[in-house]
């Protein structure tokens, strides 16, 4: 089921308004009947997956929790083969057999695997994760193992974040599911503002910005630079408002029913160098790798060559992690170089910012870092979005291709433009920005207001907590933002396409 | 404050809120009508013909190749029955003939020529929901003809409001209707049958923007239950109905494969009982005949084609 469904628009408030009206015995019950349902929707079989890791993790974690040693590493060791196990096969063995195939047809050698007819369940990746780190915990010792099916089964399942994160941790989650949670109005209005504004993210921007990107990463050998770094751009945005939003909704929709997930984004885009954009973006899978890859193969602990190997480890990982394909380890690993130097470079740039007389140029060197850090991000996310390697070495080889004509072209347009007035000032601006894409001015215009609108809310919540001022203003004040914001996501939503648009961290 | 007073602040906010979301979205329908320059104002000239067209008459149904490629006129001089074009946009897929339904008489003859294109995915086959929210604005009552009336409701009243506001900033930002810079693809240039005659004078000078493009081949099922339950509900009130196909463009029609248009129309004749009035060996036209896509027949395809239709009709009607 997906968040931006009508489907999700019954489901939510009867599943809300059941849990509140149950005693607290039997929540953990319907949420989990809930879960099950929302997973369901998709593919009904695949939560049989789900139910098998679930139920070696179960008997992994108590197992761990009353053995020692040796044989304490076994159990892990076979909870992690379960869970990875699975998602080796359903996301990485075409992947890999497909790979072997071609190594195997360049040596002239007949290779008889073929691919398998297979759909990858939704959000495998995302609670494979999850259940790893309970297993992970309780070896360690930070969790104690769960002794309730159910429960155990609610922290893989939990609807909110089962096919796209936040990837929990259950010392996060675990006790919340058990306490009881009464309706308090702040909290549950709260909630639902967050979700309101995921969904903003998602149908007003996300799916606005898609219109843009995908004609052109869908076929880009026939586009110049311009539309190129315009499409590239436009997907920056948009997968920031699409898995933000998402994350929103999930965090908003949780809090509702009082459990505090924790928060995926921290406006990853005011980042001033890539090592604080991984502290920003997708927190969840980022302190993941850290606190189960990276630290433990050293982390930077040890010399300069093996830090930039753990980096280069990790975030290869990671890239593969989002996708079984070469241009997620292309972006893996371009991100893996960046913080490697960055790490290097960091220290020193720090220093210089320090002496007297960069500090008199601070507000040009802060943004310079910012607009490099995300110059680089956005460059990695030509990898990451582009179909195919070819695609993508198109793309970059072809950025700086057209800019001659284009510019030409704008200046012209909007020269005429100016002598005819404002409008035509206006009317030559859409005309240039139509050269490299046939979207109406509507299209084009509801696109700028709203990421002028979004930028804006960006900023106040950057600079402190946003809502709690805002919930501070008058009732009437509140109530008309409210439903100025939901007649927005209705009327500006691009909803007209018929097809709901699913999130785009849904295919990992 | 206890559980109760919250849950009833909680409840009085929302029932605040939600006024106020009913009362912007009642005056943002008010104040955007439907645009007249939309092709789908011909819409309700069609609904209006077969509201009082007096039968028996001949309803042909489809999208825009039967509004650009019949003349009904002649048909009507030739035939001596009343001809009522009810062919708009491929888009609305079958939710004209669901409308059919509902004015249907005995004595009447429909002739279904959808697009080939209907028949390839359910999205073309039911109707496109951004185009059905059009067809749905210019008179609300048709939400009933669309396949799954109570369920397409929420997404087709959003996009409409969606499109509401999307048609009033285009104004602002050209200056006039969007729809009105689509030039002759506009609602007034419909003749009193339903026929589009707005290409008439224009003889083929837009060709160069049809795409010689290959159909797909992978046909649904479902379509052909459709028509069957269809062709059985007008029998059992008294009504005939026909299937003519749509032209084909010849290059079109050599790229996709002629075996892959007729396996479609043995589809047709196996799984459904409605007998079919095209000749099959003359199903593709010569690229002249062709307007500005490779389903709207120019002035001379559109003669040829409704002669045709007039011979082929008379045999089967038993009028030589």
């Amino acid at each position: 089921m997906l968040f931006n469904s009508f489907h999700f628009l019954i489901f939510f408030p009867v599943v809300t308004t059941l849990y509140f009206l149950l005693p607290h015995r039997f929540r953990w019950g319907l949420l989990l009947a809930a879960s099950c349902y929302f997973y369901m929707a998709f593919i009904p079989k695949y939560i049989l997956i789900l139910f098998i890791t679930i139920t070696v993790d179960y008997f992994a974690g108590i197992g761990l929790e009353a053995t020692q040693g040796r044989k304490k590493k076994w159990i892990l060791l076979a909870s992690i083969l379960a869970n990875v196990g699975m998602l080796g096969f359903f996301k990485y063995f075409n992947f890999a057999n497909e790979n072997i195939a071609a190594f195997a047809n360049f040596i002239d050698w007949n290779y008889p695997i073929e691919n398998l007819s297979i759909i990858l369940p939704i959000g495998l990746s995302f609670h494979t994760f999850q259940s790893l780190s309970y297993t992970i915990e309780v070896y360690r010792g930070h969790q104690k193992a769960e002794r309730h099916y159910g429960y155990l089964a609610l922290y893989v399942l939990f609807y909110p974040q089962l096919v796209a994160g936040p990837i929990e941790r259950p010392q996060n989650i675990l006790h919340q599911l058990h306490e009881e949670h009464r309706f308090e109005y702040q909290r549950v209005t709260d909630g639902l503002k967050w979700m309101a504004w995921g969904m903003f993210k998602k149908v007003v921007i996300a799916d606005r910005m898609a219109l843009f990107v995908n004609p052109i990463y869908d076929s880009p050998t026939g586009h110049d630079g311009p539309a190129l770094v315009f499409a590239t751009l436009a997907f920056a945005i948009q997968i920031y408002c699409d898995f933000s939003g998402y994350s929103d909704i999930a965090f908003g929709s949780a809090q509702v029913m009082g459990i505090k997930l924790m928060k995926n984004f921290q406006h990853p885009y005011f980042a001033k160098s890539i090592s604080e954009f991984w502290r920003r973006w997708h927190i969840s899978l980022s302190t993941w790798f850290r606190d189960y890859v990276y630290i433990p193969l050293g982390g930077n602990r040890a010399g300069a060559r093996r830090v930039i190997l753990n980096l280069l480890i990790t975030f290869l990982l990671s890239g593969l992690w989002h996708g079984a394909n070469w241009t997620f380890a292309i972006w893996g690993g371009l991100h893996g170089l960046f913080v490697a130097l960055n790490h290097f470079i960091e220290p020193r740039w720090i220093r210089l910012r320090e002496s007297g007389f960069a500090k008199r140029f601070s507000p040009a060197l802060d943004a310079l870092s910012l607009l490099s850090t995300v110059g680089l991000v956005c460059f990695a996310w030509i990898f990451f979005r582009a179909s195919t390697l070819s695609d993508a070495f198109y793309i970059t080889t072809h950025l700086f291709s057209g800019w001659t004509t284009f510019i030409s072209q704008f200046f012209r347009l909007t020269q005429e433009g100016i002598r005819a007035g404002f409008w035509g000032f206006v009317s030559g601006l859409f005309a240039s920005l139509n050269s490299i894409t046939e979207l109406t001015r509507s299209e084009i215009a509801l696109s700028v207001i709203a990421l002028i609108f979004l930028l804006y809310i960006e900023i106040k919540q950057h600079r402190g907590d946003f809502l709690a001022r805002f919930n501070l203003k008058q009732p009437a004040i509140r109530h008309v933002s409210y439903s100025l914001l939901i007649v927005i996501i209705l009327a500006l939503g691009t909803l007209y396409t018929g097809v709901e648009q699913a999130f785009i961290y849904f295919q990992f | 404050m206890t559980e109760k007073n919250d849950f009833l602040k909680f409840l009085k906010s929302s029932i605040a809120v939600a006024a106020l979301i009913a009362l912007t979205i009642a005056a943002i329908f008010i104040a955007t009508p439907p645009d007249e320059k939309h092709l789908y104002q011909a819409s309700l000239l069609k609904s209006e013909l077969l509201r009082t067209v007096t039968s028996p008459r001949i309803i042909i149904v489809g999208g825009s190749n039967v509004a650009f490629g019949i003349d009904s006129e002649l048909m009507e001089q030739e035939l001596g029955i009343p001809v009522i074009n009810d062919g708009l946009h491929v888009a609305l897929g079958i939710a004209p003939l669901n409308e059919i339904k509902h004015y249907l008489r005995p004595g009447d003859i429909v002739i279904i020529s959808l697009e080939y294109y209907n028949f390839t995915d359910e999205a073309s086959f039911y109707g496109q929901p951004q185009y059905l929210a059009d067809w749905v604005e210019f008179s609300p009552e048709r939400i009933w003809y669309l396949h799954e009336p109570y369920k397409q409701m929420p997404s087709i009243f959003t996009m409409m409001l969606e499109r509401k506001v999307n048609r009033q900033l285009n104004y602002y930002l050209y200056g006039f209707s969007y729809e009105a810079g689509r030039n002759f693809y506009s609602g007034d240039l419909f003749n009193e049958h339903g026929d589009f005659i707005g290409h008439l004078g224009e003889n083929s000078n837009k060709q160069f923007e049809i795409a010689d493009s290959v159909y797909p081949i992978n046909l649904i099922e479902d379509a052909y239950v459709f028509l069957e339950d269809f062709n059985q509900f007008a029998l059992s009130n008294g009504a005939t109905v026909f299937y003519e196909a749509q032209a084909h463009r010849q290059t079109n029609c050599e790229r996709t494969g002629k075996k892959h248009l007729d396996r479609f129309f043995n589809r047709l004749k196996t799984k459904t009982t409605i007998p079919l009035l095209t000749n099959l060996d003359q199903l593709c036209l010569p690229d002249d005949y062709f307007y500005d896509t490779p389903y709207h027949l120019n002035a001379a395809g559109r003669r040829i084609r409704t002669e045709r239709l007039i011979d082929s009709l008379k045999i089967a009607l038993g009028l030589e």
